[in-house]
């Protein structure tokens, strides 16, 4: 089989010579217009990884609103085109869909690559029929989707995923937490490399803006485990997609209004496919006001954010493809000012309240103290060769700056200088080498070297928590996958090398510098299978086993962490943490209309590490704190997401989801806590007849319930979990298809449409405030 | 054989890149606007030796525990208070308590004592509002009794809220920058 990696030249694609088409449908263009109309595009379909030739793919013309399906060899042709723009879109099951634009002057072959994601076993599924109103349901978020929700932040984009719930901070803050996993034990491959950051922070959100990614998968099982040591619950990919090939520029804008905060964001993105190289270059800004819970104004709760990400990809030389990406995040965000507290009594005056204290009458765009200002740079570059038809060698490096700096409510005019600054460098590498032995048996196997240098501002004027420290991690890893038939299986063993040294301030007067070094040996191994039973089922099972060696905030914090109104103390000598995970899922197609999700799983982690409170305070001029320490127990998760969607006529589709989880201590026998409640979600979405130009038009209802943490005892928290809550959401859609051919969308969407006043377990706000009222979103997206 | 060269060259500036920055020793940051230090002089009205309740915590938050002192108080005696708020880590010791006065609008203090003491605090002081900050204070001793005296100073409260300006914490909010106790004695 011929490999070709020609990607981007497209008048130098390879000639076919004999191929039988086996063409579907295909039907004559209706273009009137004195132009040409006799040309054809051929075209050549395959996978971009592994170069296999994806058979009966979908190919569409959007153009002429005819298609055909390529045959079992990928080729495809469409034939009596016009000249000029052509857009086509390519889909594939289990790939993502892709749409490739051709400025047709002469009959022109072309070679698409789709992006198969046949390493991650238990990812996208795709049910139904045609490419247009499939219930697709999978793991994976569409780019249609980020762009309608791009006013959020990631995590709450990736929430509608089941199994995936949010920490959040307020209303700006939030992290993502997969099967109850988070912070530490959750990576985030923000293309392609580790999100660095300050990963430990329960109020440090992920520095990603979500508009650069074309997808956002979610990989819940344990064949997730080879992407990084640390992802003992899962791993987040957020993945941007190629530059077209094409060169004609195209782009997008996207334009939402939000009426809670008075919230506007503004993204656009341009690329092209030029003579020298293919690039792309896109930049978001957000900025919002107060935002607004249904009976007040959470008062510097504004939020401001400036991205921008430019992307190169470049042929060097023969068979090698080369990407350079830079993004920057930077983001000033408020946060309540009535949680800013001072010591226990204030925690305990506030959690009191009805209303917190410091709560503005009046809207404000201004952002105060306490606020965080955030900013973070990656760098990447990614090179891939491909030396012989089986073999090929990528090198991938990513570098990352991340600056932090949270700003407290201080004394004397201090609230400008920062209460925590830090600096982060981190440096990755990696080669991997990819051997295919024969038809769907490949190996995969590389090396990485992670290197991070955390830094302390001391401008604080205050001792840091989290001490300096160098991390250097070296790790191996190879992963076996073969395809039987329909069975579909993958083995990996991954080995980690970790060093930490740590340059850590004393307490005690004089203040010293004491250097301590910790050394880690960690290995995972990870076994996983998708067998077909039928076009009915397919299951799928996946087991890993992890260790996860502990981070610095978990070996060395010490200090007064003031967002929690306690004393942190870390443990130099914890051992690092071993996770066995098993997940057991199945998809069940039963008719066209009717589509099952079921998947269960079962987390063992042995020497859990967590935060214990202690049975003494400690005595500061500021009264008596809490003491919480790094202790570790043994931890077992139990839980099941599932998934309904169903299509009783042809317009309407209801998809009901639900997800359980149960997290217990099991050396003691008592709950984890901060574990998400059980919740579910069911969607009712109709769909209007194209209305002429109005075309894929729709209203849908949404009604969210998150039920009470039930799983809790009393006194393990400030506060009990608050109650249990519904909400209703709203969305009308519609996109206009113009005279050019390109596109518009428009939308109004609106969140807890009825002004429901409730308070989320897993919003760490919610000891002093209620959640969010009433929101309304004007959304307008114009696709060039 | 390119490529191999090219990342080569591309390891080689990596690694010489992170060799190349050793690391120094953090600097120790300077801690000016931590309190270490709370002394409350009482000078009898008639007369006589000043007592002195004093909180001192010289390592911060965590470290060593604090060291309280208290003098004994006389029984139906008014005293003229003077509190003085410092930063003991700093040679010479810096005056916060200059400060809460350059701040004054923006800080008050409150004085708690349990039920079974028989203490009164007055203020003798105001901000440019005419609203107290505490700083200056009168305190008056009952008969001879024992129990706490909590003071505590909070940043950023509602001065104009209902009470707050007579001393009543309940509806002050703000942080609370210093909340000590101690075990009073009246004689």
């Amino acid at each position: 089989m011929q490999v070709v990696r020609r990607i981007f030249k497209l008048n130098l694609m390879l000639s076919f010579s004999k191929y039988g088409f086996v063409l579907a449908s295909l039907l004559l263009p209706v273009l009137l217009s004195a132009q040409h109309c006799d040309l054809s595009i051929k075209g050549h379909i395959s996978d971009r990884s592994t170069g296999i030739a994806l058979s009966y793919s979908g190919v569409y013309n959007i153009n002429t609103e005819d298609g055909v399906i390529a045959d079992s060899l990928g080729n495809f042709l469409l034939e009596n085109l016009c000249s000029g723009d052509h857009r086509l879109r390519i889909t594939h099951i289990g790939c993502e869909t892709r749409e490739v634009k051709v400025s047709l002057q002469n009959d022109t072959t072309i070679n698409i690559y789709l992006d198969h994601h046949a390493e991650l076993l238990n990812e996208v599924v795709v049910h139904g029929k045609s490419e247009n109103n499939t219930a697709q349901v999978s793991n994976t978020i569409k780019m249609d989707e980020i762009h309608l929700e791009g006013n959020k932040n990631l995590a709450d984009i990736i929430e509608k995923i089941q199994g995936v719930s949010i920490l959040k901070t307020g209303s700006g803050i939030s992290k993502p937490v997969i099967h109850g996993m988070y912070g530490n034990r959750v990576t985030i491959l923000n293309n392609g490399i580790a999100q660095s950051g300050q990963q430990w922070g329960n109020d440090h959100s992920p520095e990603i803006d979500p508009f650069v990614a074309n997808h956002i998968s979610v990989v819940k099982g344990a064949s997730s485990l080879l992407y990084s040591s640390n992802s003992l619950g899962g791993v987040i990919l957020v993945e941007p997609s190629p530059v077209p090939i094409d060169p004609v520029l195209s782009g997008f804008v996207n334009y939402i209004f939000q009426t809670n905060g008075r919230g506007q964001t503004l993204n656009a993105s341009l690329a092209r496919h030029g003579n020298w190289a293919a690039w792309r270059v896109m930049g978001t800004l957000k900025f919002s006001g107060d935002a607004k819970s249904p009976d007040y104004y959470l008062t510097n709760t504004g939020k401001q954010e400036a991205n921008l990400a430019i992307q190169l990809e470049k042929e060097l030389f023969k068979n090698c493809n080369s990407t350079l990406y830079y993004s920057m995040y930077n983001t000033n965000i408020g946060i309540l000012r009535g949680s800013h507290i001072g010591n226990t009594s204030d925690l305990e005056e506030a959690l009191s309240r009805e209303e917190p204290f410091f709560t503005e009458d009046k809207f404000s765009f201004s952002i105060a103290s306490p606020h965080q200002e955030v900013h973070h740079h990656l760098f990447k570059f990614e090179s891939r060769y491909i030396f012989s038809e089986n073999q090929s060698v990528t090198f991938k490096y990513g570098g990352q700056i991340d600056v932090r700096k949270e700003y407290d409510v201080r004394r004397g005019g201090r609230s400008d200088i920062p209460a925590l600054s830090l600096w982060q460098n981190n440096q990755f590498i990696q080669t991997t080498y990819e051997y295919l032995f024969a038809h769907n048996f490949t190996l995969k196997t590389a090396l990485q070297f992670d290197y991070t240098d955390n830094a302390n501002d001391p401008e604080t004027g205050i001792l840091p928590l989290i001490p300096d420290y160098r991390s250097y991690t070296g790790s191996y890893l190879v992963i076996l996958k073969k395809k039987l038939n329909k069975l579909l299986y993958e083995i990996g063993a991954r080995y980690d090398l970790k060093k930490i040294h740590v340059w850590s301030i004393t307490h005690e007067l004089p203040r010293t510098i004491d250097i301590r070094d910790n050394l880690y040996h960690n290995y995972s191994l990870s076994t996983g299978a998708v067998y077909e039973f039928a076009e009915l089922v397919k299951a799928n099972l996946d087991l890993g086993y992890v260790l996860r060696s502990p981070e610095v905030n978990e070996l060395y914090s010490f200090g007064l962490h003031q967002g929690v109104s306690g004393i942190e103390i870390g443990n130099p000598d914890l051992n690092p943490e071993k996770s066995l995970k098993l997940v057991l899922s199945a998809d069940w197609n039963l008719g066209k209309s009717v589509f099952l999700q079921t998947l269960g799983y079962f987390q063992n982690i042995e020497d859990y590490i967590y935060l214990q409170p202690q049975s003494e305070f400690e005595l500061t001029i500021r009264g008596a704190f809490p003491v919480f320490e790094y202790e570790q127990t043994n931890a077992q998760i139990i839980g099941s997401d599932l998934l309904c969607s169903f299509e009783p006529i042809q317009q309407m589709k209801i998809i009901l989801k639900y997800s359980v989880l149960k997290g217990t201590n099991t050396k003691e026998d008592i709950p984890l806590v901060y574990m998400p409640p059980n919740n579910g979600s069911g969607t009712f979405t109709y769909n209007i007849k194209d209305q002429g130009k109005w075309r894929n038009n729709s209203v849908s209802v949404e009604g969210e319930y998150f039920a009470k943490q039930k799983n809790y005892l009393e006194g393990q928290d400030y506060l009990p979990p608050p109650d249990g809550y519904f909400l209703l959401n709203m969305r009308f859609f519609t996109s206009v298809l113009l005279k050019n051919k390109n596109t518009l969308k428009l939308s109004i969407e609106a969140e807890n449409l009825l002004n429901k006043k409730y308070r989320n377990y897993m919003n760490r706000q919610r000891y002093f405030a209620d959640d969010l009222g009433r929101n309304i979103m004007f959304k307008v997206s114009y696709i060039f | 054989m390119k490529n191999k060269l090219y990342f080569i060259v591309i390891m080689a500036v990596i690694l010489s890149v992170l060799n190349s920055c050793k690391k120094d020793d953090p600097v120790i940051p300077n801690e000016e606007e931590v309190i270490t230090t709370l002394i409350y002089t009482l000078i009898p009205s008639q007369g006589g030796t000043p007592k002195v309740l004093k909180f001192q915590d010289l390592d911060g938050d965590g470290g060593n525990a604090p060291v309280i002192s208290t003098d004994t108080l006389d029984a139906n005696t008014i005293y003229t208070g003077q509190l003085e708020l410092l930063n003991e880590q700093e040679t010479p010791a810096d005056t916060t308590t200059n400060e809460i006065r350059d701040e004054n609008q923006e800080h008050q203090f409150f004085f708690e004592a349990s039920t079974n003491l028989t203490i009164t605090v007055n203020y003798n002081d105001t901000d440019p509002d005419g609203n107290p900050v505490g700083i200056e204070n009168i305190l008056t001793t009952g008969e001879a009794s024992s129990g706490t005296l909590t003071i505590i100073l909070r940043h950023q409260p509602d001065k104009f809220a209902t009470g707050v300006s007579q001393g009543d914490i309940t509806n002050a909010g703000g942080e609370t920058d210093i909340q000590v106790e101690f075990d009073v004695i009246i004689q």
